[in-house]
């Protein structure tokens, strides 16, 4: 909605650019205020406190930390129902190749189905797993396995 | 005899403590030719000779001694070996042959194998072929020679598909790539500007299934190894993964996502509809076909964690055969359908290759790595190839035998996962 007129406006500029007198404004014009969606993204992480919530080992189970984050991003993503996100669901190294594929897909649909609980509106969303092809942290210790147990909320446009 | 038993028997206890047994492979003899060069009959017959003493020497039943270039012998000879000279050195079994060119260009290569203290012929092998082929040829000969000493078929004339891997962590590039059972003839199938995983080769490595994210979403998709067509197994976008051929190679069994469940289904390997197997909430995957089609082993963590079931191939009767700690993963059934083999999750303690019985005894571990995983049988029943991860958690592929000792390194050009070895070709 913000996005839509925020357009508007620039159009009406635009527009009003072209009438006498304004033309010879000596104050620079305003910086555009579409945000791109690196701005975008920024603004996401800033707002919600994370793009990404963590598992236990095995588990889709969220957990409060996880559904605090996840209260935050469907906060913004309701103030900005123009945006398609894509949820990554990621499992660890120590897990097998196929049922981590799995796993990443039951934790994807997790936030998926938590983010249309809190309001979000179903066709923003989509999921995909990266099972354990797309490891964040290398290494087998507990701390490295449990950073990459992580659904991470992506901002796609 | 009692050795062809024991092979009959897949695994019998008394064969697994048998020593390996020696066989002479004096060089194969070249009749009426005296050319000379590269590909002279009398140079591709010294790199045959070789090439099947390099066979046999990565099997754990047999123990090669030669080709020697004193060992010569005249082609009537072929037929007729001096047993009492190969008696004298250890030997068990002789392998002759011999390699004639033909007037078309091409070549005859044939092979016999002998039982040395009895003298008596065990199998022979015969083949036309082309100068460049003769690899083939010799890996057959190593085959009858294998067949003829164990009773299980030969792992020579074989392929292996893999996922070849290179670049920094998070950022991997991964290949389909298929080499032949001794490690040549390496050519890759996908080009690495997608992920890639699990290549599945049909039984006579004519078509090779694997899961690509090429449309955004893993999916199976089917490959045919000789023209290189390509196409999805199945319509739509949900996630499938874990494809495996039937015996026959006119099925693949594989795994559909559907929100948080994921089930088995089974499909034609041409196309058309699949059929679902299992409905139980969690994640059932990795199914694997019993030798005679009947049957189909899978993982599933309905009960809690990862455990191994079989059920009947139209998914009656399921039913779980492993009940340890940890978690069972990736059941793979053997080709004499007296094993199935699995990746062992141990809490805390990485993952190992097992086998267990499909009744649900007999369950040992065979490997002590710290990340093994993903097991798949050579042709023989005797030997497995999986993938190993090394401390820097870069991927290998090792082979082991089921009679244990240790795990072998199979050298790749590249890191590489996810190993899947053919049956014998044709």
């Amino acid at each position: 909605m913000r996005r839509l007129l925020i357009l508007l406006v620039l159009v009406g500029t635009a527009a009003s650019a072209q009438l006498p007198g304004l033309s010879r404004r000596t104050a620079p014009p305003p910086p555009p205020l579409v945000l791109g969606i690196d701005a975008l993204r920024a603004d996401f992480i800033a707002q919600a406190g994370s793009d990404k919530i963590y598992f236990g080992g095995d588990s889709a189970v969220l957990t409060p930390p996880a559904r605090a984050t996840l209260a935050a991003q469907a906060q913004w993503l309701r103030r900005h129902p123009e945006i398609v996100v894509r949820i990554e669901g990621h499992a660890d190294p120590s897990d097998t190749r196929d049922h981590a594929l799995a796993v990443g897909a039951r934790r994807a649909a997790e936030v998926r189905d938590y983010l249309v609980l809190l309001g979000v509106p179903a066709a923003q969303l989509s999921t995909v797993s990266w099972g354990k092809e797309r490891v964040a942290v290398m290494g087998t210790a507990p701390d490295a396995l449990a950073l990459n147990r992580r659904a991470v909320t992506i901002l796609v446009r | 005899m009692p050795l062809l038993l024991a092979g009959l028997f897949g695994l019998a206890p008394a064969a697994a403590q048998q020593p390996a047994a020696v066989i002479a492979i004096p060089p194969l003899t070249t009749p009426d030719d005296k050319s000379t060069g590269p590909a002279s009959p009398a140079a591709i017959a010294w790199q045959a000779s070789q090439l099947i003493a390099s066979d046999l020497r990565t099997t754990a039943e047999l123990v090669p001694i030669g080709p020697d270039q004193k060992d010569y012998y005249s082609y009537p000879e072929v037929t007729a070996p001096t047993f009492s000279r190969w008696r004298a050195k250890g030997a068990k079994f002789v392998l002759t042959g011999f390699v004639r060119s033909r007037p078309d260009g091409r070549l005859t290569v044939g092979c016999y194998v002998y039982d040395a203290d009895r003298g008596r012929e065990l199998g022979r092998t015969g083949f036309v072929v082309s100068a460049d082929e003769w690899r083939r040829a010799a890996h057959k000969c190593s085959g009858i020679a294998y067949t003829a000493a164990t009773g299980a078929p030969g792992i020579f004339d074989t392929r292996i598909a893999y996922v070849a891997e290179s670049g920094p962590p998070g950022a991997r590039v991964k290949r389909v790539a298929v080499m032949d059972g001794d490690g040549n003839n390496q050519t890759f199938v996908t080009a690495g500007d997608t992920i890639v995983v699990t290549p599945r080769l049909s039984p006579k490595a004519e078509n090779l299934a694997y899961v690509s994210y090429v449309g955004g979403q893993p999916n199976v998709r089917i490959v045919n190894l000789g023209s290189n067509e390509q196409r999805p197994l199945v319509a739509g976008s949900d996630m499938s993964f874990a494809p495996r051929f039937s015996p026959d190679g006119r099925r693949i069994v594989f795994s559909m996502q559907a929100g948080a469940n994921t089930d088995i289904y089974v499909a034609d390997s041409n196309g058309g509809p699949a059929q679902r197997l299992t409905t139980a909430p969690g994640v059932d995957t990795d199914p694997s076909f019993s030798p005679d089609g009947a049957r189909i082993a899978f993982e599933s963590d309905r009960s809690g964690s990862q455990q191994i079931y079989t059920m009947a191939a139209d998914g009656s009767g399921q039913r779980r055969i492993s009940f340890g700690g940890g978690g069972y993963a990736a059941p793979v059934w053997g080709p004499d359908g007296e094993w199935i083999a699995f990746t062992r999750r141990l809490p805390g303690a990485g993952s190992r290759i097992g086998v267990i019985r499909p009744d649900g005894t007999g369950e040992k571990l065979l490997t002590d790595g710290t990340y093994d995983e993903g097991p798949s049988w050579a042709a023989s029943g005797q030997e497995l190839i999986f993938q190993r991860a090394g401390p820097d958690g870069r991927p290998a592929l090792y082979r082991i035998t089921l009679a244990g000792g240790p795990a072998r390194k199979v050298v790749t050009p590249q890191d590489a996962s996810d190993p899947d070895w053919s049956g014998t070709l044709d």
